[in-house]
């Protein structure tokens, strides 16, 4: 049996464990300020809308956006690299899960960053 | 002496082949401290010879009484039939194996995985030539809980990455691989990495921790996967 070497597998597991561990940082400062855990209260438009315009909150929430689009979708790429056997659907899934991340950071992107309180 | 229904597992590949098997329970009555094994073996000699398994050294030993008794991986020796804690008794082959017949399933996929590791001691260097290659104490404990390894397959076929991807190296590879990456007196790390740090090694498992559930033996091959991704990490960085 031949194993040929291939790329990627090192850095997509690296990489899967540094974005979890961001995400799990940036979750809980996202909810101790944007929920004011552990007192919590209304979270209302006038009390948000100021945060969200600093430029601050836009690389944070752009951080987290990042990380998530990432963490989430190295992950639905992983479970295809074991159900998926065929090179050429795995190219074409890839290729889709990037063109996915891409609209969807560029989604988020424009919701971030031009806000205005 | 207690009755108990074994329900096993049939696949004869001239009557069955193109079915998924069938089962077949037996009737018997097991006597007090029968492993599986014995109760398997008096079914074979006194109720039903045309019943296929592996076995030999009855001991833990040898690894080849590896089997699914009541959805558990591990080998049929050691596992007495008392302590089931049931009064009827599924046995199947390995999950992940192709059955070749009843109980028995082809391990070649899974030693084809071991050999792609090149499971043996590599050196460079000659030996002393009035005595073995030593080691110290300490570097000898490192290779605790990876080397008592018996090959009876129970870990690689109860992962769920490998049901899924049978190029996937599997935990009893991995571990081999572990075993010798700390072995003090092992040069062959340039030799394995290849094979280990491919998109079907080191790097598909996912951390589900069946393998340590399933080890007769009772390794951790789970963390022998993480220790190796350790040592990936500090030669890339």
């Amino acid at each position: 049996m031949k194993f040929p070497r291939t790329s990627g597998g090192f850095y997509a597991w690296l990489f899967q464990r540094l974005t979890g561990i961001l995400l799990v940082i940036l979750l809980i400062i996202h909810f101790a300020i944007t929920h004011n855990l552990p007192k919590g209260g209304e979270v209302t438009y006038a009390l948000v809308a100021p945060r969200l315009a600093t430029a601050t909150w836009k690389v944070f929430d752009l951080t987290f956006l990042v990380c998530a689009l990432f963490h989430g979708l190295n992950g639905v790429w992983m479970v295809v690299q074991d159900y998926v056997h065929s090179e050429t659907a795995q190219a074409w899934i890839f290729y889709a899960l990037c063109t996915l991340g891409l609209v969807l950071l560029v989604l988020g992107a424009i919701t971030v960053i031009p806000f205005k309180a | 002496m207690a009755e108990y229904i074994f329900r096993v597992f049939r696949y004869d590949p001239e009557k069955d082949e193109g079915t998924r098997g069938r089962v077949q329970e037996y009737k018997i009555g097991v006597e007090r401290g029968w492993t599986v094994l014995d109760a398997l073996n008096y079914i074979k000699w006194h109720v039903d010879g045309s019943l296929a398994y592996r076995r030999a050294c009855r001991h833990g030993i040898c690894g080849s009484c590896g089997m699914t008794i009541n959805g558990k991986n591990t080998i049929a020796c050691e596992q007495q039939v008392a302590d089931l804690g049931t009064q009827v008794v599924t046995v199947e082959p390995l999950r992940g194996f192709r059955v070749i017949k009843d109980l028995i399933v082809d391990m070649e996929p899974f030693y084809d995985k071991l050999y792609a590791i090149k499971p043996y001691l590599i050196a460079y260097s000659d030996p002393p030539t009035d005595k073995e290659r030593l080691q110290s104490p300490e570097d000898r404990k490192l290779l605790d809980g990876k080397y008592e390894c018996i090959l009876c397959g129970c870990c690689t076929s109860s992962c769920p990455t490998y049901w899924a991807d049978k190029e996937f190296l599997g935990p009893n590879a991995l571990m081999k691989a572990a075993r010798f990456a700390v072995d003090s007196r092992d040069e062959g790390w340039e030799e394995r990495v290849n094979a280990i740090d491919d998109k079907h090694g080191v790097w598909r498992c996912h951390t589900i921790f069946n393998c340590v559930e399933a080890c007769p033996k009772e390794l951790n091959a789970t963390r022998a996967i993480v220790e190796l991704r350790r040592l990936m990490l500090k030669g890339r960085l």
